[in-house]
């Protein structure tokens, strides 16, 4: 800490603070336009001028000037006033002071700052900016004449997301913020930008002339997408979502969002959304009361284990405990699960027997805190967006080491130093296990091992893994596996990173145990920097887990009820929000069960394809209306409220578990609240938590570990078949689960699947970019639309999942390598 | 004073006015003489066939009886406009604030003072009615 003194106030700062940080530690406001917590220091816009009296009174910029001892600090003499005040009208000379029709107004740093300085004339005469205006982009519009070059966007585009969209070209007065060769737009979306951008140049498109920012009510929540957690401050207008708007202070992630939590939110307010329950007569689904359909429902689930139950992990820790609660007492039976079973086995089999605990051992936090990464599948990035800008700052800021095994070049690829090893898919646990036997064998492992439990049968069930043989396998080279051994190995601090979820069916507990073994072998867990993070799907995935959401002591699990609905195991099937037509391997199975089952209940926001075909439809409330609290995939749990009222016609999930609850002649609890007492007394990790401790900040609910090795098996690898790729399933960048294809946002950037080949491939089938092909596999066919990618190697083939209208489901039977042939 | 006095002088007065150019307006067949800074009813001006409105939402803002409706929209040349403009003339307390706001000289106040009307819907103006005056 190093002391010195601000407008006459004695301040102690960080020794790498600069003066503007030190004066914002200690409540001195410097008036700033090109300077983000987030960013690094940059020196664009003059405005935080102040004097140093050691400098001989000079004027510097506090945002670049390092504080040094005993240093004198001015930061509002008349004179720095008056040269503020100079920046201010030199700006406002080419700024087109369109002020009443610019979005941004209300929120705008150069209008404020003007209305601050009292800059109501300007001494100086130029022309306005004659740029361009990029109205076509459908989610950022670019308007550089307003822009004062202050250079956030480039800098936050580059830092942070590591795309480099943006950035200065052409020179002196003519120098704009641009796109490469002064193209259009064409990035991952993430609004970034707009989110830091002082003035109106960016604005986000879908809330073009929607409201003006001071009649916005702002709501602090938790995304409703990804098992991140982030949090979002939602802003509303006359019970409308109708932007996120950006917060620097909030959450982990600074108020980083991606193109989903930014731009997915508008199914809140769709006018799609169900907003009467719906009961089946004379086959067709027709409006009725609530107090009609639950006495339906009610009077079916009294079947005991005739019942089943499917959740979506975007249910609240309270839902989803209330709903196990009414399925094991007040109905009776075992059979309910989430995310199709295998998406969670990771957690509640893989990490409980490696780890005994059903939980990541490590947090997000610790992705910069870390000394190497070694990230399985680049998906990660598409899943995790912001873990992704996490990964990104831990290598370029702090200089972190990252190693990626995919079978598939990706995004985090592209980073400095990044080492790609792309496998052949469905290899990953038998290169972890190589990985594990090169550790023992060329005596790498921490001294801690040999303590725990399953360490000597670990040495010679790993015989078969020889580097060699993996690398024959996996086709992969030896000596680059070996490195990657190494390279873990020696890590002070090492960090593995894997995605789970309904589309990574070979990312199962297996995979889980084989990197948690490295990270028990080379002692890389339970401190800081340190585990393995399970990235599990949704918002509420680790909840679920937690809550016991899954099937346990014998009962059915998701692929086990939807067999039993079609041989007549389950007679009532109960399905809270999950769309297993499009999220459920292999489609026709799906149907059938679906089909077969005497009675189907469906809770959902919209008339999905699933509850069309239900016998009775409850439309329930999103994330925005309800209240209670998700659990991240690092194990922070969150506390949100409500943004907006809910419809008149509609529940949240809590409210119709309570009434089935209450039919069946049981005890519902009174209120959430109430009920989170009584999960954070039984929940390993959650004592003490209470939503009014949550209130402000979420907590991370603690992991105590109890180590042991397990032996992994790895499946043997899929043989290349001739005329044929390998296809692997996966999330694409812009949606998340089934849920994002209600918000505009990410649908104007993807609206349809598509399968992703190499150019290779696309050469020998004379296919091109967008062309219709036909995929084909032992499960079915499907048009979908080709890319030509080049991170894709020759063999392989990739399709996200997420849609509706072109569902994988129907060529994916739920194999982690599917083997299809992809024609014109 | 002699009682009778004030009397007289008050019928003095009385005979006085009597001659006198009378006070009172016989509307509505006699019209009073508006003021120039007169603040009735609400005009939205027009320029090249346009309203000068471009919904910057600072009337609604700050309007303090919450009268003003306006929603934005945009045209086929990405220009802002009112796709709304609406005055609830029954909550309206005509302190001209909407005018004094706007930053583009587009809604100012007629002399137009006959409001009266026998539907309530009929006192909330739309943007059509209240281009309607020029």
């Amino acid at each position: 800490m190093v002391n010195l003194t601000i407008d006459d106030k004695q301040v102690t700062a960080p020794k790498t603070a600069t003066i503007y940080d030190a004066a914002k530690l200690n409540g001195i406001k410097i008036p700033i336009l090109c300077h983000d917590k987030k960013l690094k220091p940059f020196g664009a816009c003059r405005m935080c001028l102040v004097e140093v009296e050691q400098m001989k009174g000079r004027q510097i910029p506090a945002c670049t000037t390092p504080v040094t001892e005993g240093m004198i600090i001015r930061t509002s003499t008349p004179d720095i006033v008056k040269a503020r005040k100079m920046v201010l009208e030199l700006l406002l000379l080419n700024h087109p002071l369109d002020c009443p029709v610019c979005d941004k107004s209300g929120d705008c740093d150069l209008q404020n700052l003007t209305y601050e300085y009292k800059v109501n004339s300007n001494r100086f005469k130029d022309e306005k900016f004659n740029h361009e205006i990029d109205y076509n982009n459908p989610l950022i519009e670019r308007d550089m004449n307003r822009c004062v070059l202050c250079g956030k966007c480039a800098r936050i585009c580059d830092e942070i997301v590591s795309f480099g969209a943006l950035t200065f070209i052409d020179r002196g007065i003519e120098t704009k913020i641009g796109c490469e060769f002064d193209d259009a737009l064409n990035c991952e979306f993430c609004g970034s930008c707009i989110s830091v951008c002082p003035v109106g140049s960016l604005l986000a498109r879908p809330f073009k002339h929607k409201a003006r920012f001071w009649a916005l009510t702002k709501h602090t929540s938790v995304c409703g997408y990804c098992g991140t957690g982030c949090n979002l401050t939602l802003g509303v207008k006359d019970n409308k979502v109708l932007t996120t708007i950006y917060d620097e202070n909030q959450g982990f992630h600074k108020g980083q969002l991606c193109v989903r939590g930014r731009f997915g939110y508008q199914f809140i307010n769709s006018t799609k959304r169900l907003t009467t329950p719906l009961v089946k007569k004379n086959n067709r689904l027709v409006e009725a009361s609530w107090d009609e359909a639950l006495e339906i429902v009610a009077a079916r689930l009294k079947g005991g284990s005739d019942v089943a139950a499917l959740a979506t992990a975007r249910l609240t820790n309270e839902e989803l405990a209330l709903f196990k609660k009414l399925l094991l007492e007040d109905v009776g039976t075992k059979n309910f699960d989430h995310a199709a079973g295998y998406a969670h086995a990771a957690l509640t089999e893989g990490f409980a027997r490696s780890f005994g605990t059903s939980a990541s051992s490590a947090t997000i936090p610790d992705i910069q805190k870390s000394d190497f990464l070694l990230v399985i599948k680049t998906d990660a990035y598409e899943t995790h967006p912001v873990v992704g800008f996490e990964i990104n700052m831990a290598v370029k800021n702090n200089g972190v080491k990252l190693s990626i095994l995919s079978d598939k070049k990706g995004k985090l690829s592209k980073l400095p130093d990044a080492v790609t090893l792309v496998h052949r898919p469905g290899s990953e646990v038998a290169v972890l296990n190589a990985i594990a036997k090169i550790i023992l064998d060329e005596k790498l492992a921490d001294g801690s091992a040999e303590a725990i439990p399953g360490f000597a049968e670990l040495g010679q069930a790993l015989a078969a893994f020889d580097a060699d043989t993996v690398a024959t396998q996996s086709g992969l080279a030896a000596a680059d596996i070996k490195k990657l051994a190494a390279g873990y190995a020696a890590a002070d601090k090492g960090l593995i990173l894997f995605p789970v979820g309904q589309a990574y069916a070979g990312h199962t507990a297996d995979l889980a145990s084989a990197a948690a073994n490295l990270a028990l072998l080379t002692g890389n867990y339970g401190k800081e920097g340190c585990g393995v993070l399970c990235l599990s799907e949704k918002n509420n995935s680790q909840g679920a887990v937690d809550m016991g959401f899954y099937a346990q002591d014998g009962g059915l699990n998701g692929l086990q009820i939807l067999e039993a609905c079609t041989n007549g195991g389950v007679k009532t099937l109960f399905i809270a929000g999950e769309n297993p037509l499009t999220s459920y391997p292999d489609r026709n199975k799906v149907k059938a069960a679906l089909e077969a089952v005497e009675f189907l209940v469906v809770s959902e926001l919209f008339l999905t394809e699933t509850a069309a075909m239900a016998d009775v439809v409850l439309p329930v409330c999103s994330f925005a209306e309800k209240e209670g609290t998700f659990t991240s995939t690092d194990r922070r749990v969150q506390f949100f409220k409500p943004a907006i009222r809910k419809g008149a016609q509609i529940r949240t999930d809590f409210e119709v578990f309570s009434g089935l609850v209450k039919c069946l002649g049981g005890q519902a609890p009174a209120s959430p609240a109430a009920l989170f007492g009584e999960i954070a007394a039984v929940t390993p990790g959650y004592q003490g938590l209470s939503h009014v401790s949550l209130r402000k900040d979420g907590a991370f609910a603690a992991v105590s570990m109890t180590p042991a090795f397990v032996v992994p098996k790895a499946v043997a690898p899929v043989a290349a078949e001739q005329g044929k790729l390998a296809l692997v399933i996966g999330s694409a960048l812009y949606h998340s689960g089934t849920l994002s294809q209600y918000g505009e946002g990410p649908m104007h950037v993807c609206q349809e699947g598509y399968i992703e080949v190499s150019r290779s491939d696309a050469a020998a089938g004379k296919i091109t970019e967008n062309d219709l092909v036909t995929v084909s596999s032992a499960s079915g066919s499907i048009q979908l639309k080709a890319k030509v990618s080049l991170r894709i190697p020759a063999g392989v083939a990739f399709a996200p999942y997420h849609f509706s209208n072109t569902p994988v489901t129907a060529i994916w039977a739920g194999q982690p390598v599917t083997m299809v042939t992809v024609s014109k | 004073m002699n009682p009778i006095t004030p009397i007289i002088n008050g019928m003095a007065i009385t005979f006085k006015h009597m001659f006198l150019k009378p006070v009172t307006l016989q509307y509505p067949t006699e019209r009073p003489k508006v003021a120039a800074r007169f603040r009735g009813l609400h005009a939205l001006n027009v320029s090249h066939d346009k309203a000068k409105c471009v919904a910057c939402y600072l009337c609604p803002t700050v309007c303090p009886a919450k009268c003003i409706t306006v929603e934005a929209g945009e045209d086929a040349n990405h220009d802002k406009f009112a796709t709304v403009y609406e005055i609830d003339m029954l909550r309206c307390i005509f302190c001209g604030y909407c005018v004094e706001a706007c930053p583009v000289d587009a809604v100012r106040m007629t002399g137009e003072f006959e409001l009266a009307n026998y539907d309530r819907k009929d006192f909330i103006y739309s943007k059509e009615r209240l281009l309607e005056k020029k």
